[in-house]
């Protein structure tokens, strides 16, 4: 009777489970958004929208749902979270802080977008992720130099920024034309940690402040130190943005265009839509998600892997990378992967040339020291998944019948014994007979 | 509930950050493009009629001409409705109030078999959706068919059981078993009376509708307010329905109040600061990107601006922030809720003051001029003595016709922030390096801070660096910014922030090294100067590299603080790593193989000479033995020695040495034995030789 349940319950969960993110199936399929206000849904429904429309599975509920719950029988309900409730300080449900970083440290994906009402939970996910917000509460980022140039807004906290991160992953092929119009609160991140990466930085002209009180002491964050948003590749190839704006994400700010202070240029529309969907891609694994397959390595001349290879051996290794595109693997292009002969230190570190279709491969000679060697694929660039793979591989030395046996240097010796047993043998005759 | 109230609130503000003074603006050009984007058709019609009504009302309302045909597919979809008899009420009402609009070609017949269900219907209805559908559709249908005989027959009756489902606070139940009572509900029911009072065939009782009416009095008690002025409803009961918000619910008692306002006679006195507060409410939330809510948005204001009691006028201002430099005026506009042209009125600035200082006004009594072309009131001049900064401004709109200050309202006040900016004078600015005893100037510069800089100086931790500046508005006096703030960055990246402070005029900052060495770590080297002078009234905000100075501090001692971890460049971090090839081990040198051979020939000459030297001794072989025997053994014998030897150097050429070994025992054995049978003979026939 229970192993039927059992059965039941499985064969119900199946498809849930396939439709859920995997290694094979990288991109996130049901995303969570949480709110402080269901109205939110309507005045961020462009931002919401592009994540319908891209086939995700989205659940809004409110932050204080008396009902929340990120997991079921431990299985994981969401694959992505939405945090767009800035100044909830509980969440409602069995959530709270150690949840929210539980979910990110089992290789799930997260956006935070704060604003001036951030809470303390808020905060401390922030913190958590390696990124740390002004700690003044009533500190907004204000730019004297490039603000939005607008009509109703005239105290500069609606600044411009086009210092964007140079990573055509993150931030799509295409390039950001128009500045992003940003109103929120600054953070920085931390120099110790070095998996947070500053995806748009303010301007160095910016500084956090409160705008409606006189400064009595030196700003704790300023210029292109404020980061506006961060983004947190965990080793776990969890993905992270931070932001403290909430405003960036809505519909008004989509929709508007922009025109940076003392800049000529105007544009019809901000570059806040692109900047937001290409993130929200990268975020959900829709781009940057790499994997290596068939990792293979033989001597030359020969097809089959050995078991173990002798020094000065000569062998061909070889690898396939591919790209998740959202949809299918392609090959991934580019000209910097590296292989390492490794023990203890690498002996050899080759970079890999490629057939432009996914498959890298090279050849080099065993180095003659022996031991137990590693090949190591370690490929970790701005903004793709981390690659790590080894495959261990002994390297014996010379056996005794594998050196070289007539060496001309020797010959000399060799004449002399074999003229001394001529000699010996013939000697050997005239002695006996001799008379 | 609060928090999600809480949350609006956020939102609102984050429209307009001022809490005490929010403009809002009119429906304008980016609500219909933002319509088109909302309501768009698929396969020339949208999924539901309810859609299709939306989306129709609001394209008629904002005047949207180029709007997606639907017409055609629609009118099938309207009459098929019509006429099927599976419709339910809410299914007739939908097509109804979409062929209100497309005004599709309707038979008679089939307009005179809904009449008749729809009769039956309310007749029956016992909750408050039927009678809402079903009277609702009578009504449009009167509408459209210009039958003026459609009458309810027991209209007094269906009145009464509507009525008897409010509640004491002004809300409504959707039945009369269902306990519940809400504020959407009575949104519904008012709209529902007011089909009941206009298909009555006689005058409803004024007694019932003035206690409708103070039901809404009731209801309106239960308003609740935004810290900016708005207005709103919303419901009592936590529910997380899709369309519960205070939009849909403040939208449906909108709809009810002006339905039933226009078929009451008597007057309802409605204060008119919570229907500009509603309408304030609408118009706060921006563009709604939700189609439903936008329908709700639209559809109220246009029943706020078309109702009986009072059409709120709203006071915008195109602009804000204002140039004091390029003397540009003052603009207010004042528009209907969608953006349509207020009746005559003069408007008023009753007084404008600083942000900082409440008590004195700047401005007082004065009266804004009209320009007829851009149909803007604008202020002529401000007087000398108003400065750049940030002030108040409070507006008051007065209505030239007094008969109409009944039916606009237009609030009592409006309270504006205002930005006043101008362009700052920056003068006097020098930088120096000082000595720390005595004071005196060791360096001096003079510095263009809207220009280039780039000043080389030196000092030591015993010195001082002096940086002074004035700022002078455009009216000549003191200006303070609220960004001033000088920065040293060292070469390695580490920062230090200094607030520049004023006196008087003066902006100056010294920089007493001897007191700063712990703070900058001890780090001697280069320090780059910059300067940020800015503010949100400063049109010429600047961020200036000024140069560089070069410190010299004294070493740092033991339990001096360290300087903290600057990020590493992300871009250099990910980079491919310096490519790393084994150095294999070199191999032994070796002599060439020709000294080896020549070697080997030298080596061959001995054997050779002993070969030529046993020649010469004339060497014999007689002492061989002749008898057969002893013959055959020396022959065997010396055959065993050549094996050994042939075995060394098969030995050498290809056999291991376990094989030489064992063949070696065998010829060993072999070799003894015959080897002491011939060395025996040998042995034997020479001592014979000599005894004999």
């Amino acid at each position: 009777m229970v192993k039927l349940c059992v059965l039941i319950a499985a064969v119900s969960l199946l498809p849930i489970l396939c439709l859920s993110f995997s290694p094979d199936n990288p991109t996130d399929r049901r995303v969570l958004v949480l709110l402080d206000d269901l109205s939110l849904k309507s005045s961020h429904s462009i931002f919401f929208n592009s994540i319908k429309s891209r086939g995700f599975d989205v659940d809004f509920k409110l932050a204080d749902d008396p009902k929340l719950s990120l997991q079921r029988y431990g299985q994981y309900l969401y694959d992505a979270l939405i945090l767009f409730s800035p100044s909830t300080d509980r969440f409602g449900g069995s959530l709270d802080l150690a949840g929210v970083l539980d979910f990110v440290d089992s290789g799930h994906d997260l956006i935070l977008a704060a604003d001036e009402s951030a809470s303390d939970l808020i905060r401390n996910i922030a913190t958590e992720c390696g990124v740390d917000f002004d700690e003044d509460s009533s500190a907004i980022v204000i730019d004297h130099k490039s603000y939005a140039v607008s009509e109703t807004e005239g105290d500069h906290t609606l600044i411009v920024s086009d210092d964007f991160i140079q990573s055509d992953v993150i931030l799509g092929s295409t390039k950001v034309e128009a500045p992003v119009l940003y109103k929120g609160i600054a953070h920085s991140v931390n120099a110790a940690n070095s998996l947070v990466l500053k995806v748009l930085s303010a301007s160095p002209s910016a500084y956090s402040a409160n705008p409606s009180s006189k400064l009595s002491s030196p700003p704790l964050l300023s210029g292109s130190a404020i980061s506006l948003v961060s983004v947190v590749q965990a080793r776990n190839n969890a993905r992270i943005t931070i932001t403290g704006s909430l405003d960036m994400f809505s519909n008004r700010l989509l929709r508007s265009g922009v025109q940076k202070a003392g800049d000529s240029n105007k544009y019809s529309k901000s570059g806040n839509e692109q900047f937001v969907t290409e993130l929200s891609r990268w975020v959900f694994h829709e781009r940057g998600h790499l994997k290596a397959v068939n990792l293979r390595h033989h001597k030359v001349g020969e097809t089959d892997e050995p078991a173990i290879y002798r020094i000065n051996d000569d062998l061909e290794f070889s690898v396939e990378i591919y790209e998740w595109s959202g949809k299918s693997w392609e090959p991934y292009v580019t000209n910097d992967v590296q292989v390492q002969f490794y023990m203890m230190s690498p002996y050899v570190l080759k970079t890999l040339s490629t057939d432009q279709k996914g498959l890298y491969h090279t050849s080099f000679k065993v180095p003659d020291v022996y031991g137990v060697f590693q090949f190591k694929v370690e490929y970790q660039r701005l903004g793709y998944t981390a690659l790590s793979l080894s495959k261990q591989i002994p390297v014996r030395p010379f056996r005794h019948n594998e050196y070289e046996r007539f060496i001309p240097t020797a010959f000399p010796y060799y004449g002399a014994s074999f003229t001394t047993m001529a000699g010996f043998f013939i000697f050997s005759i005239v002695y006996l007979y001799n008379k | 509930m609060a928090r999600s109230l809480a949350g609006f609130l956020v939102l609102i503000l984050a429209i307009s950050i001022c809490d005490a003074a929010s403009i809002f603006q009119p429906i304008s050009d980016s609500h219909r493009s933002a319509a088109l984007d909302l309501f768009k058709p698929v396969d020339g019609s949208f999924a539901s009629l309810e859609e299709t009504y939306e989306a129709l009302r609001t394209f008629e309302i904002l005047g949207i001409n180029k709007k997606p045909d639907v017409s055609t597919a629609t009118c099938g979809t309207v009459s098929k409705a019509l006429s099927s008899s599976s419709s339910t009420p809410k299914d007739l009402f939908d097509a109804l109030r979409v062929n209100s609009i497309l005004k599709c070609k309707i038979n008679a017949e089939v307009f005179e078999g809904i009449i008749s269900k729809l009769q039956a219907a309310v007749s029956g209805a016992s909750s408050l959706h039927d009678f809402y559908y079903s009277i609702g559709s009578l009504g449009l249908i009167k509408d459209q068919t210009s039958k003026a005989d459609l009458h309810l027959s027991d209209a007094e009756g269906i009145f009464r059981s509507i009525k008897a489902l409010s509640q004491s606070d002004g809300r409504w139940r959707y039945s009369s078993n269902n306990p519940e009572s809400s504020t959407i509900a009575a949104g519904v029911a008012l709209e529902t009376l007011a089909g009941v009072v206009s298909l009555a065939s006689s005058e409803v009782d004024q007694s019932m509708i003035g206690i409708v009416q103070n039901d809404i009095m009731k209801l309106f008690d239960s308003i609740e307010k935004y810290d900016d002025g708005a207005f709103y409803f919303d419901e009592k009961v936590v529910n997380v329905h899709e369309h519960s918000g205070p939009l849909s619910t403040s939208s449906s008692v909108v709809r009810g109040l002006t339905a039933f306002t226009t078929v009451a006679t008597g007057s309802l006195n409605l204060p008119g600061d919570k229907i500009l507060g509603l309408a304030k409410f609408f118009l706060g939330i921006g563009i709604p990107g939700d189609s439903k809510d936008f329908f709700n948005q639209i559809d109220s204001l246009a029943f706020l601006e078309s109702n009986r009691v009072s059409i709120p006028l709203i006071l915008s201002l195109p602009s804000t922030v204002v140039s004091l430099t390029k003397k540009e005026n003052l603009m207010v506009k004042v528009n209907t809720v969608l953006g349509s042209k207020a009746p005559p009125l003069t408007v008023k600035l009753v007084r404008a003051y600083s942000t900082s200082s409440k008590d004195t006004s700047i401005i007082e009594n004065k009266e804004l001029s009209f320009d007829p072309e851009r149909v803007v009131y604008f202020l002529d001049a401000l007087p000398d003595s108003v400065d750049v900064g940030s002030y108040i401004f409070v507006f008051k709109v007065v209505l030239h016709d007094s008969e109409r200050k009944d039916v606009y309202v237009t609030g009592t006040l409006t309270h504006v922030q205002i930005f006043l900016t101008g362009h700052v004078k920056i003068g006097n600015a020098e930088i120096a390096v000082l000595d720390n005893d005595l004071g005196t100037i060791e360096t001096q510069r003079k510095l263009d801070l809207a220009g280039e800089n780039a000043v080389s100086l030196s000092a030591n931790h015993l010195q001082k660096l002096h940086l002074s500046f004035q700022l002078t508005t455009p009216r000549g006096s003191a200006f303070k910014p609220h960004q001033a703030f000088l920065k040293l960055r060292h070469e390695t990246k580490v920062e230090h922030v200094f607030l520049v402070g004023n006196s008087g005029k003066k902006f100056e900052i010294t920089l007493d090294f001897l007191g700063l060495v712990e703070k900058l770590f001890y780090l001697s080297g280069k320090y780059d100067i910059q300067l940020t002078v800015g503010d949100a009234v400063m049109e010429n905000s600047l961020l200036s590299e000024i140069g560089y100075v070069e410190l010299d501090l004294p070493e740092a001692p033991e339990k001096a603080p360290r300087p903290p971890p600057q990020a590493v460049d992300p871009y250099s971090r990910y980079g491919p790593k310096a490519e790393i090839s084994h150095i294999f081990r070199a191999p032994e040198k070796r002599p060439p193989k020709e000294l080896s051979f020549t070697f080997l020939g030298l080596i061959l000459l001995p054997f050779i000479g002993f070969l030529i030297g046993l020649l010469r001794l004339g060497v014999n072989l007689k002492n061989f033995p002749t008898s057969s025997v002893p013959a055959t053994f020396a022959i065997l014998f010396h055959v065993g020695i050549a094996a050994v030897l042939l075995l060394y150097v098969l030995f050498w050429l290809k056999l291991d040495l376990f094989t030489t070994l064992k063949t070696l025992s065998f010829l060993g054995v072999f070799l003894m034995f015959v080897g002491h049978r011939i060395l025996s003979h040998l042995a034997s026939a020479s001592s014979k030789l000599k005894s004999g």
